[in-house]
């Protein structure tokens, strides 16, 4: 046999003009109303830093690497987010393409960090180096572009570097969001 | 791990996010509640289960959410302030007769709904009314100031 | 387009949809009327979020939603004419002993769904019904005689 605790039932619930048992708190939901004012606030703050880019996606977050004398660019996002997938593109200028073919170097942080998908063109040959992937692909014409695809699978800051041969390397950064 | 590290912050940032939608838009009006609901949930899915489709990552992910869920409900019991934070306060939209302007613009609610959840007691007059309460769920109760006809 | 654009346009799109479809916003959606929603309601979504599975996305597009939300809301509390076009207005179904019966088939009542209602206010009869409303949210509400 259980014994049932019971409890007189008293006025828990807080009366109103001593007639009705609403437990209303104007004083809690007014203080609630400034919150929640201040959360829309927030909301649209956040979605209009979203739509310029501060969070990948957007105008802010293009950036681009030149060398001095224009041979090498690489536009890539300054910030990207886990997941998504975005396009890193690497131009040659005249002086890189002269020989018919580009060769170019790219740290090791694009493929694994930033996760690489794929190279297009797909390039003639790749040499593994130590820190960094070297990709030559045949060329015809004045200036060429390879693209990357990434899709980072995990948030972090990120550095890379890419170079061509016997040339001064450009450095960037990357910060991928959760 | 980072799934449910996902899973707990999607459910703290909707949480804030209905809570903050004035839940009540009238009240009665199902529809929005829907659309919302359906809309919002669905679009934290991808995020939280990200690219790894399997069982293992998608009970995981349930299991922190329902894990999350019953820790707020306990946290809802033992805690009144926090019950007050997470589901608010009952308010009394009118109150000896006279409505409570500031609360009903507060809170968006228009006196259409007030009405009609008059109606649904049978009350045809707001002149009837005694006291209307917008209750935490966002149902409007109605104390009449004679006994209702159903009551 | 932006995600945080496709999630808000995502959300009018889904409104219109489910208004279209339900007849009544709310209560009266036959079962497979609520399969139709949530499939059309599925692929919209599928649309919206696309290819981005990040946690960021995520956040940005809820409150993207969360702000059209809003701004339905305040645009229905500030012009009755549109809270009228996106509501609805409550509908008369009998009055003076007398079935609208225009209002009864447009909106696909059956005399036993107001008779229902009636019984759950303890009427026995229909012709102890002084008033029957259509609420915007699709009840019935019955004021007895």
């Amino acid at each position: 046999m259980s014994t049932v605790r019971s409890l007189a039932v008293e006025d828990s619930v807080a009366q109103v003009d001593h007639e009705v048992a609403v437990g209303e708190d104007l004083a809690f939901q007014r203080r609630w109303w400034r919150f929640e004012k201040v959360i829309w606030i927030l909301f649209i703050v956040i979605l209009l830093l979203d739509l310029g880019g501060t969070f990948g996606r957007g105008p802010l977050a293009h950036a681009r690497l030149r060398t001095p004398d224009g041979e090498l660019s690489v536009h890539y996002e300054r910030i990207e987010r886990k997941g998504t997938p975005s396009m890193m593109r690497i131009t040659f200028g005249p002086h890189s393409v002269a020989g018919g073919t580009a060769t170019v170097s790219i740290s090791d942080s694009v493929v694994n960090g930033l996760g690489t998908q794929r190279v297009i063109p797909q390039p003639a040959t790749t040499i593994i180096g130590r820190d960094a992937l070297t990709y030559t692909f045949p060329v015809s014409g004045a200036a060429a572009d390879i693209q990357l695809q990434l899709q980072p699978s995990a948030a972090g800051v990120y550095y890379f570097t890419v170079s061509e041969p016997d040339e001064k390397p450009l450095t960037g950064r990357i910060v991928v969001a959760p | 791990m980072s799934t449910i590290i996902d899973a707990i912050l999607g459910y703290c940032f909707l949480l804030l996010t209905v809570r903050v939608l004035s839940r009540r838009p009238g009240g009665q009006l199902t529809l929005f509640e829907f659309v919302i609901v359906f809309l919002i949930g669905g679009v934290s899915i991808a995020a939280t289960v990200g690219n790894d489709r399997s069982i293992t990552n998608c009970a995981t992910a349930i299991l922190a959410v329902a894990l999350m869920h019953r820790l707020v409900s306990w946290l809802k019991q033992v805690s009144p302030r926090f019950g007050a934070v997470v589901d608010g306060t009952p308010l009394l939209l009118i109150r000896n007769g006279e409505w409570q302007m500031n609360v009903m613009r507060g809170m968006h609610v228009d006196p259409e709904d007030v009405m009609a959840a008059a109606r649904a007691k049978s009350i045809g007059s707001v002149f009837e009314i005694h006291y209307a309460v917008l209750e935490r769920n966002g149902s409007i109760s109605i104390i009449p100031k004679h006994p209702s006809p159903d009551s | 387009m932006e995600a945080a654009l496709r999630a808000f346009i995502g959300y009018f799109f889904v409104v219109l949809i489910v208004r279209i479809v339900g007849r009544r916003p709310g209560k009266q959606l036959t079962p497979f009327e609520f399969v139709l929603i949530f499939f059309m309601g599925g692929l919209a979504l599928t649309a919206i979020v696309g290819d981005e599975l990040s946690f960021t996305n995520a956040i940005c597009q809820v409150i993207a939603i969360a702000l059209a939300h809003r701004l339905t809301s305040w645009i229905r509390s500030k012009s009755s004419r549109a809270a009228r076009l996106i509501d609805g207005t409550p509908l008369i179904l009998i009055e003076r002993d007398q079935w609208r019966t225009e209002t009864m088939t447009k909106m696909r009542i059956a005399d036993d769904d107001v008779m229902f209602a009636a019984r759950d206010k303890g009427l026995r009869k229909l012709s102890d019904v002084e008033r029957a409303i259509l609420e915007r949210n699709g009840d019935i509400s019955v004021l007895p005689k």
